[in-house]
């Protein structure tokens, strides 16, 4: 398809993109919009230093190849370098989503979707403002290299986020109702599940008042299991972060002890969900990865460059946000396993505690956080009265420890508007989930 | 019927590192092109990606009226201003020489840290033109700086930031920020033993501002969704206190027109006029709906309809240096602080996982881990210091903004 120039590595990446955005603003639409365009992102390695191009105009991929290459130096054993050595080749089509591709479906049936929701958002009393956002995004992805990959696979995804704004006197409340899928028909009859929202929401507006600062037990719902995941250990699995870094490698051992035995966190791009990436944007086969496998770290995050460098095997993690970018290290579905307790069990065990149910962000250094946006007290073993949190803190490694209980179902969640940010890139599809996670000791203001 | 255009163009070559060694180098051309029509009241758009053909793109925001999404606001016309704001930095032939020159100064004068991640050299273009004679017309061209520091011996995956963003590279200068911010890290220090003390941040920084994005976003004023609806003309904050939303390219990279063409007066438009709640930021359709002031305050994709987005806010500077505004006293400068937030009463609460002690003019040292917290009210209340009439760095245009926060340790 491609001259690749000869003694050097070279890779090219094309995106086909479909999009749609729909918003509605108190009934009014705003934005009703699909994209279509193709990109492409062109990569050339001579071993010592990578060349890049991103460009918008498909057919002058040959040329861009050729000025990459201009600017590096030949190397007739770039075949033999480690890093190419480890690239995975592949000749494979994947196209899941032909059948139910969100670009074949009518747009009014899209707007339809949404306006099925607003008769019920007109029934609160207290509801001063709301927004309902569709959004659907379909890529097929196209990957040669001048090892011998040929691939074409395809992602989807499809979702709604209703924004709601609430009011009673001198007390406010927002928050979102999310869903989203790898099919559209997946997205309907959620009304119900919206009344019940919003009559949590009214209540939360109603009866919530400020926490007092403390250290508490805190419980965890499945999305904020995720985040925690996500945040406190995911970020720290990817490799890009550590290379050249002795200190860190001797500290993030394989098969050191870093969490509570019942504790497992798992990277996988083969999941459905926002996170599905069954080849990363090197050509690489998605892995199932135990980043924490009963409290011993197990493994980590890599692209070809990383797993070269610390000696491990690729796990198809290089992501690039949009063909504008390279890859480097990122999760795709990232969640905490199953425990043995029920969900009944894990509460009745706590006299005093905060629980937490919606999250507004997460962020993940030494000290990880979570925003809370929904949160309630737990007293003799039962959700109490709904408490407003701005922020809850940790050290990640002490934290890790301290998880005593977890849930026996895992719930896989994939975000809609939002995703993962690192760095200049940002959203990046990613899912992530868990089960109920209890922690002993949380700092909470 | 009025057809409005709008071009936006970057170019940009980006130099990663690893390990104070540059790893790739990347290059981007990409233009975007919106076409809007709007007829009968409503509005149509459509948009590509690099080329395009013209009778297509028209065709497809004439198709998109279908949508019937009403515009029943005037767009604007009869105004033409270029505004080039683009010089010359660095030639692009010598920018990857002198930033492996810049590295090599800092594997010998940071010799305990290794650095990460871009230098972006970058040129924008924006053009939002219409057959009611409006062309307006914004070009840039600037350097950012953005390096992940780690001490050699740790086991984080970042330590802190160095960097700047602005339209002068002067390699002098940029060792001498990140020296300072370095020498500073390897110097530990303790928490002064106070409950509460003067916190500075970058006036760039959002965090302290997320709050004041949502209570004075225009839906929500108007709607009655924010704390700030029923205080319109009403004195809320300290007297020191004038905010505003800017879109002056002086200040930050950024067009001088919002998405709909207005155009303020200096490109600024004042929110809260010494305490005062004046107006919250708009785009037309919001000002309209709510009866609300125009602030110019409209965002939009490429190829999507303007709607309301947030500004860039800025507080007005006082007439004092930051080392005035301390008063002799210690401050805690914020490095980093991830993952903060108000509650909706207001509340906010933040870690900051790094700071320095800060007399006003220099780092003193590394404080540990702590947090800070406040509240909405007091913080650009009765709390509220000031913002310094000094730079943070030659290089940028971001001040210092102090505020005394209840600080505790992690």
């Amino acid at each position: 398809m491609f001259k690749f120039p000869e003694n050097l590595y070279s890779d090219v990446r094309i995106e086909d993109v479909y999009e749609t955005k729909i918003v509605y603003k108190l009934g009014e639409v705003e934005e009703a919009r699909t994209r279509k365009y193709k990109g492409a992102f062109i990569r050339v390695f001579d071993g010592q230093r990578w060349y890049y191009s991103s460009t918008s105009n498909i057919a002058n991929i040959q040329n861009e190849l050729e000025t990459l290459a201009s600017y590096a130096t030949l190397d007739e054993k770039i075949m033999e370098n480690p890093i190419v050595k480890k690239f995975q080749v592949h000749k494979e089509k994947l196209i899941k989503f032909e059948k139910d591709s969100v670009e074949k479906i009518e747009e009014d049936e899209k707007h339809e979707l949404l306006k099925n929701f607003f008769p019920i958002l007109k029934e609160s009393k207290f509801m001063t403002n709301w927004t309902a956002t569709y959004v659907d995004r379909k890529v097929v992805k196209s990957f040669y290299s001048s090892k011998g990959s040929e691939i074409v696979f395809d992602t989807q995804t499809a979702g709604f986020s209703i924004y709601l704004y609430f009011s009673h006197g001198e007390k406010k409340f927002s928050e979102g109702f999310q869903k989203a899928y790898n099919s559209f028909y997946k997205l309907h009859g959620k009304e119900e599940e919206l009344k019940s929202f919003i009559k949590k929401c009214e209540e939360f507006l109603l009866n919530s008042k400020p926490i007092e600062a403390g250290q508490y037990t805190v419980i965890l719902s499945p999305l904020a299991a995720g985040i925690f995941a996500h945040e406190s250990f995911g970020h720290k699995s990817e490799s890009d972060f550590m290379l050249g870094n002795e200190a860190m490698k001797k500290e993030w051992t394989v098969g050191k002890k870093v969490g509570s035995d019942i504790l497992s966190i798992v990277d996988d791009g083969n999941i459905e969900g926002t996170g599905y990436t069954p080849f990363d944007d090197e050509g690489t086969k998605a892995e199932k990865t135990y980043l924490i496998k009963k409290g011993i770290l197990s493994g980590r995050l890599h692209n070809a460059t990383t797993a070269y460098h610390l000696n491990e095997d690729l796990t198809g993690n290089a992501r690039a946000v949009n063909f504008e970018f390279e890859p480097i290290v990122r999760m795709t579905t990232t969640f905490i396993e199953a425990g043995s307790k029920t969900k009944e069990e894990l509460f009745s065990e706590v006299e005093d505690g905060v629980y937490i149910e919606g999250v507004k962000h997460g962020s993940g250094m030494s000290t990880f956080t979570i925003a809370p946006s929904v949160a309630y007290r737990i007293r003799d073993g039962k959700i109490a009265e709904p408490v407003n949190i701005s922020v809850v803190t940790g050290n990640v490694m002490e934290t890790l420890k301290e998880i005593d209980g977890l849930s026996n179902e895992v719930e896989l969640l994939s975000s809609v508007l939002g995703g993962c940010g690192k760095m200049e890139q940002w959203p990046l599809p990613v899912g992530f989930g868990g089960p109920y996670v209890r922690v002993k000791k949380l700092n909470v203001y | 019927m009025v057809k409005e255009k709008y071009i936006n163009k970057v170019r940009e070559i980006s130099i990663n590192v690893v390990k104070t060694q540059v790893e790739s180098i990347r290059r981007k051309d990409i233009e975007k092109t919106g076409l809007r029509i709007y007829k009968d009241g409503y509005i149509g758009c459509s948009g590509a990606i690099g080329k395009y053909d013209e009778a297509e793109l028209e065709k497809k925001a004439m198709g998109s009226l279908k949508n019937k999404i009403s515009y029943a606001y005037e767009p604007e016309g009869n105004l033409t201003i270029k505004e080039d704001f683009s010089q010359k930095i660095i030639k692009e032939e010598e920018l990857l020489n002198e930033f492996e020159e810049l590295l090599s100064i800092l594997r010998k004068e940071q010799p305990n840290f290794d650095f990460y991640n871009k230098l972006n050299l970058l040129e924008q273009e924006a053009r939002l033109f219409n057959n009611k004679g409006l062309d307006l017309y914004y070009k840039d061209k600037y350097i950012s700086l953005e390096l992940i520091f780690k001490e050699k011996s740790s086991i984080h995956i970042m330590d802190g930031l160095v960097g700047f963003m602005g339209r002068k590279y002067d390699k002098d200068l940029v060792l001498r920020d990140i020296n300072r911010v370095c020498n500073a890290f390897l110097n530990k220090v303790e928490l002064p033993n106070k409950k509460r003390m003067p916190v500075v941040f970058d006036s760039y920084e959002r965090l302290p501002f997320m709050k004041l994005l949502q209570e004075l976003n225009g839906n929500n004023f108007g709607s009655n969704s924010s704390l700030l609806s029923d205080k319109m003309g009403k004195k809320v904050f300290n007297d020191n206190f004038t905010l505003y939303q800017t879109n002056n390219p002086e200040y930050w990279p950024l067009p001088f027109f919002d998405a709909e063409g207005v155009v303020n007066k200096n490109y600024r438009y004042d929110l809260i006029e010494k305490g005062i709640i004046v107006s919250p930021y708009t785009d037309k359709r919001t000002a309209h709906k709510y009866n609300l002031p125009l602030t110019g305050s409209a965002k939009a994709e490429y190829d999507g309809v303007p709607t309301l987005g947030e500004p860039m806010l800025q507080i007005e500077e006082s007439k004092k240096t930051a080392k005035e505004l301390l008063g002799g006293e210690m401050g805690i400068y914020v490095a980093i602080a991830f993952g903060g937030d108000f509650t909706p009463e207001g509340k906010f609460s933040t870690p900051v996982q790094l700071a320095f002690l800060f007399d006003g003019e220099n780092f003193i040292g590394k404080l540990p881990e702590l947090n800070i917290s406040s509240n909405l009210f007091d913080m650009f209340g009765n709390s509220f210091i000031g913002v310094s009439k000094d730079f943070v760095s030659p290089l940028s245009k971001s001040r210092y903004l102090i505020i005394e926060m209840e600080v505790s340790k992690l």
